[in-house]
């Protein structure tokens, strides 16, 4: 049996399944208490379930997300290294940021060396200043993590304590804006994250649940719980993942839709494309920063149940913030959720008062009730449905940078539109309707992310890149670097290397069993050419364990896809 | 207008090469992406990226006579290229944009209105094909073209030579030095298009300086002069002081200075072959100028200026030019036309066109119908050697945008004339950019294709 499990910032929802199948499931307050929540969570699913038999559990938590939202950390001080490109002053951070100057450039080659003068200058800022947090990042530190290494040996040797976190270790993908984000995000959040951990398995041992215990990532995947402590802001968004992935258990494989999760004041959305979720093409955006951290597409629409209705003009506005309940459930102003109510779309609150909340809009304009209600609802439909043909219109769009990938021509429509969460029921036939799809609640929509967590499949990523002109090789998701020995290096090789890799940091992991099928997810090779004779190759593999999810829920069929 | 961003398409075709080891290669623009990409440019809010799409067959067809056909000539490499420039065309017409970057490959500054094959690496001019897009498309009347590419941009020119409402300024090495040997002070546009054509032959070695004088004493004056509605700049980047095939000296931060006093409306890629020491330098300036953003920071690896000293000789014999060709410019209008060129109902010239890339030689016999009410249509006949089977024998027609009634019902007997007498040519072909039609005939399938463009306003 496997449990899911998501700790969200309201509620904390937990499913239990045997085989394909729902047997219990909760949902409880989150408490300031966690421990307390995942108790009373575990054993409102677990009444009459002996925990022997429990088999994995997966978490998936937005606890990161508000942590970083509320700015509820350690400050973290920054060692840069951008070398020459955009001004330096592009580099500004709300925190103490020391600039070094040194540069490495695309080929990993050292075209500044490090001063060493000016380190011990940066760490002495940073002592004085009282960080105990740093995080060091240089430019091209992927294609060579020399100058960081550096500044992390002058720490270690001045004797400073500090958690210090290297940008090549936490994001080995080009673009040094977004590398610097993720490391002090990370740097940010593996103290607090470490709590959070120890909470789990504390309320887990507590019940004797001893299975291995894994948590969702933002792009669907899993890892172990005790090795995400390496990279805690991977979890960020794992709670918009787990919806999606739950979506997924509970709608026919291969089906396209639009999964549309519509709360209080804002609407998630996204892509379910042939039975694959959509990923973001950009790294998660966390805070109003780009990161790397590899994510589900997800767009927000800052539109809900709770959003508040006024009449402008000779208009009916929707406007994005909250002020508190509908209406009809003693709120000081109209909301979708009261025209919702006086079209009969949902059994919540009190119809007297959504037809007085309706009248209210509608009397200086003369309109009827329902025709106040009837134009909410296109509101809400519309802002919802222009947003779901934006996402498929810049995924269609998405820069190509070969000629096949452009006469490729993506074009795929959904055919259902799937909602969950709270307010989504009543808008949905409006909106599937506006889409020319069939609108689909599934079961357990009300907690389909603790179902995307139960269901989710751990994921490994392994990229290469090999320059054999300079002999040398490096392991994007391990930091590695190192000569390339078996020559003369080619593109088979480098697929093998890869693939050794991954079994490597899948043993790492503890999930050498559950490798099961690599996918080679990129192929590049270049050759060098200078005058004219080809001195040696570029090689860029990327091979990942496969995506998708363990179970389709309902179907009674157990999809397991070792 | 500031608030608005910079529009990029960068289009590296890493999956197209003319050869295996040709400079025009798959890893071109590989250090220019590592660059771009880890600077994090792209996610700048002054930049938008945009996918690129395809150009049509018509919209080659409008600019080029490609023998025997369009399909012939071009890759899907080529139509998306010349469509990166069309689609940035789009953004910046409908305002989205404030400018654009077409950071495409290949390049098409040497190609000329009849296509035979590759020449200089070039198939399609990427530039024409916008120019002829906009004005048929936007009603665009008035475009300056500056080539700042190290080969003289042969291929636009000719292509505008007789067009009074394009104006085409190239400084480029010397020709007497360097591919492709054209693009010297005398060439100035046919005789309707007096001086819309300068070209600034600039001796080997020079460095931003003598660039810069050209461009602010000679460049900016003649365009202010001319005031175009829409300036497009072939971004030509192999000046770098480490080019392999120029000899000439200059640095990424004078292209983004240069960028950013002439504040074109499009950049589009040309030619640049120090792929790791120049392009992932100059592509990066060229594209913070653009969006205003500073660019003081950024610095080849190698970099030491010290070592240029370029000759006071040199200089002055720039100076020198600059200065004749103001004078040209500014006497423009008011020069004795039939003197320079001659009376007579046309103008004639004979070329010679050598395609380096495909080893074609092409002899040209071009005429331009000399007319008071327009610039006049187009009579090319050419026959091209490809050194085995029959030469490739052409008539093409060319009736400009903005033809007369007369010239144009001249244009149209010269095609039939030409059908009627086909015996003499393999291929006979029509281009009339006033009704945006063309027509084309192959004699040996006895076939006859028409292609017209969508409609204003569709
Ligand atoms: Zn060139
Ligand atoms: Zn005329």
């Amino acid at each position: 049996m496997y449990i899911g499990l998501d700790v969200g910032g309201t509620y904390t929802d937990a499913v239990l399944l045997e085989k394909g199948q729902v047997r219990a499931w909760a949902k409880v307050p989150t408490r300031q208490d966690l421990l307390t929540s995942l108790l009373e969570a575990f054993d409102k699913i677990m009444a009459g379930a002996h925990a022997d038999l429990i088999e994995r559990v997966v978490l998936s938590t937005t606890v990161i997300t508000n942590l970083i939202a509320e700015k509820k950390y350690d400050p973290v001080g920054l060692i840069l290294i951008p070398g020459p490109g955009l001004d330096h002053s592009h580099y500004r951070y709300d925190t103490e940021t020391c600039i070094l100057g040194g540069a490495i450039d695309y080929r990993g080659r050292e075209i500044v060396p490090l001063d060493s003068g000016e380190i011990d200058g940066a760490l002495a800022r940073m002592t004085s200043l009282n960080y105990k947090k740093v995080a060091v990042v240089g430019k091209f530190s992927s294609r060579n993590n020399k100058h960081e290494q550096e500044v992390f040996k002058r720490i270690r040797q001045s004797g400073l304590d500090w958690q210090v976190e290297l940008g090549h270790r936490v994001a080995g993908q080009l673009n040094f804006p977004r590398r610097v984000m993720s490391t002090l995000l990370t740097c940010a959040t593996r103290e607090k994250y470490q709590f959070f951990a120890d909470s789990v398995l504390a309320a887990l041992d507590k019940r004797g649940i001893r299975c291995p215990v894994y948590i969702l990532k933002a792009d669907g995947g899993t890892m172990p719980l005790h090795k995400s402590l390496d990279s805690p802001v991977e979890t960020i968004f794992s709670g918009p993942a787990a919806s999606i992935l739950g979506v997924q258990a509970l709608i026919p494989p291969g089906e396209t839709a639009v999964v549309v999760d519509i709360g209080g004041t804002t609407s998630d959305l996204a892509l379910i494309l042939s039975g694959q979720p959509l990923l973001s093409s950009k790294g998660a955006n966390i805070d109003g920063k780009m990161t790397h951290v590899r994510a589900l597409a997800v767009k927000s629409v800052p539109v809900g149940g709770d959003s508040v209705v006024e009449q402008v003009g000779k208009e009916i506005i929707l406007l994005s913030e909250r002020m508190g309940p509908p209406y009809c459930m003693g709120g000081p102003m109209p909301t979708p959720t009261d025209a919702l109510k006086v079209l009969g779309l949902t059994r919540l609150g009190d119809l007297g008062r959504a037809k007085e909340a309706m009248r209210m809009l509608g009397r200086p304009l003369g309109m009827q009730t329902w025709e106040v209600a009837a134009r909410i609802m296109l509101l809400v439909t519309g802002a919802i449905t222009s947003e779901i043909n934006k996402m498929f219109m810049s995924w269609e769009q998405e820069p190509a940078y070969r000629v096949w990938e452009v006469l490729q021509k993506r074009k795929d429509r959904p055919n259902t539109v799937v909602g969950v969460g709270g307010a989504a029921s009543g808008f949905l036939t409006q909106i599937a309707a506006t889409l020319n799809c069939y609108p689909v609640i599934p079961p357990y929509a009300r907690v389909a992310n603790a179902v995307g967590a139960a269901v989710a499949r751990p994921t490994l990523q392994v990229s290469l890149r090999a320059d054999t002109e300079q002999g040398t090789y490096s392991i994007q998701e391990e930091g590695f670097q190192g000569p390339i020995e078996d020559r003369p290096f080619n593109e088979e090789k480098a697929l093998e290397l890869a693939r050794y890799w991954l079994g490597k940091r899948a043993e790492k992991y503890g999930l050498k069993d559950d490798l099961g099928e690599v996918e080679v997810i990129r192929k590049e090779v270049f050759n060098m050419v200078r005058d004219w004779v080809t001195r040696g190759k570029l090689i860029d593999v990327a091979v990942q364990t496969r995506r998708g999810i363990l179970h389709y829920i309902g179907s009674g069929v157990e999809r397991d896809e070792k | 207008m500031r608030s608005k961003p910079t529009g990029v398409i960068f289009f590296p075709a890493f999956d197209w090469a003319i050869s295996p080891t040709h400079p025009e290669r798959e890893e071109r623009l590989l250090y220019t992406r590592d660059q771009i990409f880890e600077e994090g440019l792209l996610d700048l809010p002054e930049i938008e990226e945009y996918p690129p799409k395809l150009a049509t067959i018509h919209d080659i067809a409008r600019v080029h006579f490609c023998v025997p056909r369009v399909q012939s000539q071009v890759t899907e490499a080529h139509m998306i290229a010349a469509g990166a420039a069309l689609s940035l065309g789009d953004s910046i017409i409908k305002g989205e944009i404030k400018n654009g970057f077409a950071m495409v490959r290949p390049p098409g500054h040497h190609a000329m209105r009849v296509v035979h094959g590759n020449r200089g690496f070039c198939n399609i001019n990427n530039e024409a094909v916008l120019v002829e897009y906009l004005r048929r498309r936007y009603g665009i009347k008035r475009v300056a073209i500056v080539d700042s590419d190290v080969h003289h941009g042969d291929g636009t020119q000719e292509i505008f030579y007789h067009d009074p409402n394009v104006l085409f300024i190239s400084f480029h090495q010397d020709g007497r030095t360097i591919y492709p040997g054209s693009g010297f002070t005398h060439e100035l546009g046919g005789p309707g298009a007096y001086a819309r054509t300068l070209n600034i032959p600039l001796p080997p070695g020079m460095t931003d300086r003598t660039f810069h004088y050209v461009v602010d004493n000679l460049v900016l004056p003649v365009i202010r002069d001319f005031q175009p509605d829409f300036i497009i700049n072939s971004a030509g980047q192999d000046n770098h002081y480490t080019d392999p095939l120029g000899s000439m000296r200059f640095t990424a931060h004078g292209y983004a200075e240069f960028t950013r006093k002439l504040n074109p409306h499009m950049a589009v890629l040309e030619g640049g072959y120090a792929i790791e020491t120049a392009l992932p330098y100059v592509n990066m300036s060229i594209l913070m100028a653009l969006a205003g953003i500073n660019f003081s920071n950024v610095r080849e690896a190698d970099l030491d200026t010290a070592g240029f000293r370029e000759s006071d000789d040199r200089f002055a014999q720039v100076q020198k030019m600059v200065e004749e060709l103001l004078a040209i410019w500014e006497r423009r209008d008011r020069v004795d036309i039939e003197k320079i060129f001659g009376t007579g109902k046309f103008y004639q010239r004979k070329k010679f066109i050598y395609y380096d890339t495909d080893y074609i030689e092409e002899e040209q016999f071009e005429k331009v119908r000399v007319c008071g009410s327009c610039p006049g249509y187009l009579v090319i006949e050419s026959r091209a050697n490809r050194g085995f089977g029959e030469p490739a024998r052409v008539l093409a027609i060319s009736i400009p945008i903005d033809a007369c009634q007369n010239c144009q019902t001249e244009a149209y007997a010269c095609y039939e004339q030409g059908m009627v007498d086909r015996k003499q040519y393999n291929f006979i072909m029509l281009q009339d950019k006033s009704t945006d039609t063309c027509l084309s005939c192959d004699r040996e399938k006895k076939q006859e294709w028409k292609s017209e463009g969508p409609k204003p306003g569709v």
